[in-house]
C-alpha cells in the first residue's frame, strides 16, 4: 500500500500527458531520430463523450428493483406460501356458550392475521364511539341547562350570580414568585 | 363438466377422447391438490357473526343519542341483510326464467309474485330516502305511510278527499 502511494507521486510528477493538462507544462517526446522534440499538449486523443444524461432512466432502473425485489416478489411469495400451505378457513357453526374472537369471523388467514393483530374489531370501535357520543351529549346537555340558567336569570334579575365573575390569583402569585427569585439571581440594573 | 351417464350405454369416441385429453392435465393437477395441498393444511373453521337485538328508534328517548346511534347501526345492518334476501329471491327468479325459458310466465309465477313481494316490502321500509341513510328518517316515512293509509286505504288505491282524516 505504501507502494501504491509512492508510484501515486512518481505518476503525479512525470513527464506525461495527462500530467501536462492540469499543469500546462510542454510534454517532451523522443522521436527515432534520436531527438527530444518538444510537443504542444493543444488536444488529447481522449475527449469527453457529450451524450444526454442518463440520470432519469438509472433512477428509473432503482425504482424499479426496489418495488419488485423489495414489493412484489416478497409479498408475492408469502401471499402464494398462505394460499398453499394454510388456506382459507370452512365455515361452521358457532358451538354453544362459546363466544368466539372478532378474528374468527373472517375465511382467509391474511384478513384473520390483520384482524388480530392489527385492526380494531367492529364491536371495540362500537363501543368506542358510544363512549364518545355519550361525552359529547352530556357536553351538550350542560352547555344547554348552562344556557337555560342565564336566559332566566337574565329574565327575572333577582341573583347576583349573574353578575359575580369567579378570579383566581393563581398566575399573579406565580409571577410574584418567578419575580422575586430573578431578582435574587440577577439583581436589579 | 363431464356429460352425464348415456342412457343406452353407447359411448362417443369423439367425446371420450376429449375426455380423455382433459384428464392428463386435471388428474395430476387434482392429485397433488388432494394429497399434498389440502392434507397440509391445518383445519380451522370461522363464524358466521349473530348480533343482539337492541332498542329500535322508536323504544328510544328523543334525547338519547346513544340509543339512536345503537338504532342507526342497527338498521344498517338490517337492511344489508335484506338486500341479501332480496338479492337471493331475485336469482332465484333470473334462474328460473333461464332455465324455463319458453314456458316461463307459467313456471315461474310464483317466483314472480314472490319477487315482487318481497322487493315491494324492501322499497317500503328503505327507498327514497336519499343518499344518507337515516334510521329517523325510515322511522317519519313509516309514519307518514300509515297516516296516508288512514286517510286514504292502501297505497296504490288512488287518493280520496284531500282533507279527509
Amino acid at each position: 500500500m505504501a507502494a501504491f502511494s509512492l508510484l501515486r507521486a512518481f505518476a503525479s510528477k512525470v513527464n506525461l500527458p495527462k500530467n501536462a493538462i492540469n499543469q500546462g507544462i510542454l510534454v517532451l517526446r523522443s522521436n527515432p531520430n534520436n531527438a527530444l522534440q518538444v510537443v504542444r499538449q493543444m488536444s488529447e486523443h481522449r475527449t469527453m463523450h457529450i451524450k444526454p444524461s442518463r440520470w432519469s432512466w438509472n433512477r428509473f432502473k432503482d425504482f424499479m428493483h426496489f418495488y419488485i425485489m423489495l414489493g412484489a416478489i416478497p409479498a408475492a411469495l408469502v401471499i402464494t406460501y398462505v394460499n398453499l400451505f394454510i388456506g382459507p378457513a370452512r365455515l361452521a357453526e358457532i358451538p354453544e356458550g362459546y363466544v368466539p374472537e372478532a378474528h374468527e369471523y373472517f375465511p382467509h388467514p391474511i384478513t384473520r392475521w390483520m384482524a388480530k393483530h392489527i385492526n380494531k374489531s367492529y364491536q371495540q370501535e362500537y363501543e368506542l364511539m358510544c363512549h364518545h357520543i355519550y361525552e359529547v351529549e352530556y357536553e351538550q346537555k350542560l352547555r344547554k341547562a348552562e344556557h337555560r340558567i342565564k336566559q332566566k336569570m337574565a329574565e327575572k334579575q333577582d341573583t347576583q350570580a349573574y353578575y359575580y365573575q369567579p378570579v383566581t390569583s393563581r398566575n399573579e402569585r406565580s409571577i410574584r414568585v418567578n419575580t422575586e427569585t430573578d431578582i435574587e439571581m440577577s439583581g436589579t440594573n | 363438466m363431464e356429460d352425464p351417464p348415456s342412457a343406452n350405454g353407447k359411448t362417443n369416441s369423439y367425446a371420450e377422447f376429449m375426455q380423455a385429453v382433459y384428464r392428463t392435465v386435471d388428474r395430476p393437477v387434482t392429485w397433488f391438490r388432494e394429497k399434498v395441498v389440502v392434507s397440509n393444511r391445518p383445519d380451522h373453521v370461522y363464524y358466521h357473526q349473530k348480533f343482539r337485538r337492541v332498542p329500535t328508534i322508536d323504544e328510544c328517548y328523543t334525547d338519547d343519542l346513544v340509543c339512536r346511534f345503537e338504532a342507526q347501526q342497527q338498521f344498517n345492518r338490517d337492511k344489508l341483510v335484506d338486500s341479501e334476501i332480496v338479492q337471493l329471491v331475485r336469482q332465484r327468479y333470473k334462474e328460473c326464467l333461464i332455465s324455463e325459458q319458453p314456458d316461463h310466465t307459467r313456471k315461474c309465477a310464483k317466483l314472480m309474485a314472490d319477487f315482487q313481494q318481497v322487493s315491494e316490502n324492501f322499497c317500503m321500509k328503505y327507498s327514497d330516502l336519499g343518499p344518507l341513510n337515516n334510521v329517523k328518517d325510515a322511522y317519519m316515512k313509516q309514519k307518514h305511510r300509515m297516516l296516508w293509509e288512514r286517510r286514504h286505504g292502501k297505497v296504490g288505491t288512488g287518493m280520496k278527499d284531500q282533507d279527509a282524516l
